[in-house]
C-alpha cells in the first residue's frame, strides 16, 4: 500500500478529517523524523537528549530531563521530534493551545514498580516523591507538555488493540469538535515511542501533509512502533 | 447530521459512607464525615492514620479491592446496562493490589495491574459486547471520562456510553501522598483558612449516558443532561496547580461554551476541593475569574469522603446530579473556619438552589483541568 503525502488543496480531501503534519518516532537505537526524512542513531537517551538539543529539537534546554522517568524523556523526546517534523516552533515563554493523547501497551508499569520495591526496600516506611509522581500513565504525556508549553486537552487512553489508530480516531474526534485546533498523538514506552502531529484539514493547505484516513489504514495492520516506522518509510512517496 | 444531547439515565456509586447514592446523599446532609482510622494496612508510617474507606473489603480476598466494589454494584444494576454500550473506564491506579502482592510476594505477575487488564474485566463484568477504553488523567479521569462519553453521543459516534470509575486506598498511593507531604494529619478541610492537606478516600461508581432519542425510545427517566465540558492543561508544573488558575478558568469557558450557556446560568459549582493549599486557592481564583462580580454556593465533597482519585469526578458529578434534582446545594464537610479567598462561595451548611445548571470541575498532577456543565433535564 502506498500512501501519498502530498500538498494540501491540490486534491479533494473528506471534509472534517483531519491530517499528520509531523511524525517523530524513537526505537531502541535510532530516531527521527518522517516528513524531513530524518533517520539518526543514538547510544543511549543521555546522547539522545545531546543531539536533540545540537540539533534544535530541543528549541530551549530541558532542564529536568534528568530527572525525568525513561517513559516520560522518549515521550518527551518524540513530541519534540514530531512539532520539529511538522515545522511548529515552541519556546519556553509561549503557551500553545495544542492537546496531547498518550497511549502505552503498559501504563506506566515499570514506574510502579520502582516507586513500590524502594518503598518495600526503604521497609516500608518511607516513599520517594521523585518516583511517586511518574506513577500514572498520564505523566510522560503531561511532561511534554509542561515542556513544550501545550495548553490544550490532555489525556491518556489504553485500549485492548488497535492502539495506534484508536488514538488518532480520538485525536481526530477532539479536533472536528472544535475542542483544540491541533493534537498531539503519542505512543510511548520505556522501549520506543512514535508521536504525530494531527491538525485541522483547513490549517495546512500549503503544507505537506499526510491523510489522516491513510495512515489509519497502515495503524489497522500494526502497533508496533518499529514496524510502523517501516511501513511510513517504505510507503510514504514525494 | 444534529447534534444529539447526552443525558445520564442512570447511576450509582459505592463510597465510604456506604453503597448506593442515597447513602452518599444522606451522609453528606449528615454533615459528618466518613474520614476515620484505617486499618486494612499500617498507616504507622505515613503522615496520616486516616483515611475514608469503604465498609467491608477484604486486602486477602480472591479479587482486588477495586472489583470487589465494582462487582456488587454492576450486579444490582445489569438490568440497566445495555450490552452494547462502550465502556470508558477512569481509573488512576486500577487494580494496583496486584503490583503490590508482587513486589511482596513475588506473584501475581505485576503486569496483571495494567489499566488494560481492569478494562477487560470490567467489559466481562458488565456483559459488554464492544472493547472500550480506559482514560487516565489522573485525579480528573472519571470526570474527563464523562465528558468523552458524551462528546461520543452529541458526534453521533455513539448512542450509549457506560462510565465506570474505581480506585481504592492502598499502601502504594499512601505512601506516595504521604512522600509527596500532601495529607492532612488529621482529615482534609476544603477551602479552610487552616488546611493542611488531603485525606485519601476510595469509591467506585458508574454512569450511563445515552442520546436524547435512544433514552426516549427505552423509556429511560433523565437524571439531567451533560451539556458542556472543556479539557485544558496548565502547562505549568508536574504535581502544582498553575496559580494564577487561568488553565481551569480556560476549561470552565470552554464547558460553558460547549454547553451553549452564558456563566450567569450556572447555580453552584461542585469544586475539586482537595484541602490542600495551593489547590483550593487556584480554584477560586479559576472561579472569581470566570464569574466575576458573583459568589456561588460551592462546595467539595472531599471532607467528607476522602479524596477518591480517579473516581472524583465521577462522585461529584453523581451528587451535583442529586443537588439538582433535590435543588440543594450540599455542605462542605469539615469545614469550620472559611478562607478569605472562598467566603461567600464554600459553606459547611447546605444551601438551597433553583438553578438548573451546576458545573464541575476537577484538576490533576500534570496540570490537568477538567470542567462539566449540568443541566437539568429539559425535554423541550
Amino acid at each position: 500500500m502506498r500512501c501519498g503525502v502530498e500538498k494540501m488543496g491540490s486534491r479533494l480531501t473528506l471534509p472534517g478529517m483531519s491530517v499528520i503534519t509531523g511524525i517523530g518516532w524513537i526505537t531502541g537505537t535510532e530516531y527521527g523524523c518522517v516528513m524531513k526524512k530524518v533517520r539518526q542513531p543514538y547510544a543511549d537517551v543521555g546522547s539522545l537528549r545531546s543531539s536533540l538539543e545540537r540539533e534544535s529539537v530541543f528549541s530551549y534546554p530541558a532542564k529536568r530531563f534528568g530527572k525525568y522517568d525513561l517513559a516520560s524523556q522518549l515521550t518527551c523526546g518524540v513530541a519534540a521530534l514530531a512539532l520539529y517534523d511538522a515545522g511548529v516552533s515552541y519556546s519556553e515563554d509561549r503557551r500553545q493551545d495544542i492537546g496531547i493523547l498518550g497511549t502505552s501497551s503498559d501504563g506506566c508499569l515499570q514506574s510502579n514498580v520502582d516507586f513500590f520495591r524502594d518503598f518495600v526496600a526503604n521497609g516500608r516506611t518511607r516513599g520517594r516523591a521523585g518516583l511517586f509522581v511518574y506513577t500514572l500513565p498520564s505523566i510522560p504525556i503531561a511532561e511534554a507538555a509542561i515542556y513544550l508549553k501545550l495548553q490544550g486537552p490532555l489525556l491518556y487512553l489504553g485500549f485492548s488493540r488497535e492502539q495506534i489508530s484508536s488514538l488518532l480516531t480520538r485525536a481526530d474526534k477532539i479536533i472536528t469538535r472544535g475542542e483544540s485546533p491541533a493534537m498531539l498523538a503519542v505512543k510511548a514506552s520505556e522501549e520506543d515511542a512514535l508521536c504525530f502531529v494531527v491538525r485541522r484539514e483547513g490549517d495546512v493547505s500549503t503544507q505537506t501533509a499526510l491523510r489522516l484516513e491513510t495512515l489509519l489504514d497502515i495503524a489497522q495492520q500494526t502497533s508496533a512502533v518499529d514496524e510502523m516506522v517501516l511501513a511510513l518509510f517504505g510507503h510514504v512517496t514525494w | 447530521m444534529p447534534e444529539m444531547r447526552a443525558v445520564a439515565v442512570t447511576c450509582d456509586m459505592v463510597s465510604a459512607y456506604g453503597s448506593g447514592v442515597d447513602a452518599c446523599w444522606r451522609g453528606l446532609q449528615s454533615g459528618h464525615s466518613a474520614i476515620r482510622r484505617f486499618e486494612r494496612f499500617s498507616m504507622t508510617s505515613m503522615s496520616t492514620q486516616k483515611a475514608a474507606f469503604v465498609p467491608g473489603l477484604n486486602p486477602d480476598g480472591d479479587e482486588t479491592l477495586v472489583m470487589q466494589m465494582l462487582r456488587p454494584l454492576v450486579q444490582r444494576n445489569a438490568s440497566l446496562i445495555p450490552a452494547d454500550s462502550f465502556l470508558v473506564l477512569a481509573t488512576t491506579n486500577g487494580e494496583i493490589d496486584i503490583l503490590e502482592r508482587a513486589v511482596l510476594e513475588g506473584t501475581p505477575p505485576a503486569d496483571g495491574s495494567r489499566p488494560e487488564r481492569l478494562l477487560r474485566k470490567v467489559e466481562l463484568l458488565c456483559g459488554l459486547t464492544h472493547p472500550g477504553m480506559v482514560i487516565c488523567a489522573a485525579c480528573a479521569s472519571s470526570s474527563a471520562a464523562v465528558a468523552q462519553g458524551a462528546a461520543m453521543i452529541r458526534d453521533g459516534e455513539r448512542d450509549c456510553v457506560l462510565v465506570v470509575a474505581c480506585d481504592n486506598v492502598s499502601e502504594f498511593v499512601a505512601a506516595g501522598f504521604s512522600s509527596l507531604m500532601a495529607l492532612d494529619e488529621d482529615m482534609a478541610r476544603p477551602f479552610d483558612k487552616n488546611r493542611r492537606g488531603l485525606s485519601l478516600g476510595e469509591a467506585a461508581a458508574y454512569m450511563l449516558l445515552m442520546s436524547e432519542q435512544r433514552a426516549s425510545r427505552e423509556r429511560r427517566p433523565v437524571l439531567a443532561e451533560i451539556s458542556g465540558w472543556g479539557l485544558t492543561g496548565d502547562a505549568n508544573h508536574i504535581t502544582g496547580p498553575a496559580r494564577d488558575g487561568s488553565g481551569l478558568a480556560a476549561a470552565v469557558r470552554q464547558a460553558l461554551q460547549s454547553a451553549g450557556l452564558p456563566g450567569e446560568r450556572v447555580g453552584s459549582i461542585s469544586a475539586h476541593g482537595t484541602g490542600t493549599v495551593y489547590n483550593d486557592s487556584m480554584e477560586m481564583r479559576a472561579f472569581k475569574s470566570v464569574f466575576e462580580g458573583r459568589s456561588l454556593p460551592t462546595y467539595s465533597l472531599k471532607g467528607a469522603i476522602g479524596h477518591t482519585m480517579g473516581t472524583a469526578g465521577l462522585v461529584d458529578i453523581i451528587v451535583a446530579l442529586r443537588g439538582l434534582a433535590e435543588r440543594v446545594v450540599p455542605p462542605t464537610v469539615n469545614l469550620r473556619d472559611v478562607d478569605n479567598e472562598a467566603r461567600g462561595w464554600a459553606s459547611p451548611e447546605a444551601r438551597s438552589c433553583d438553578s438548573d445548571v451546576a458545573l464541575s470541575t476537577n484538576s490533576g498532577f500534570g496540570g490537568i483541568n477538567c470542567a462539566v456543565v449540568l443541566r437539568r433535564w429539559d425535554p423541550d
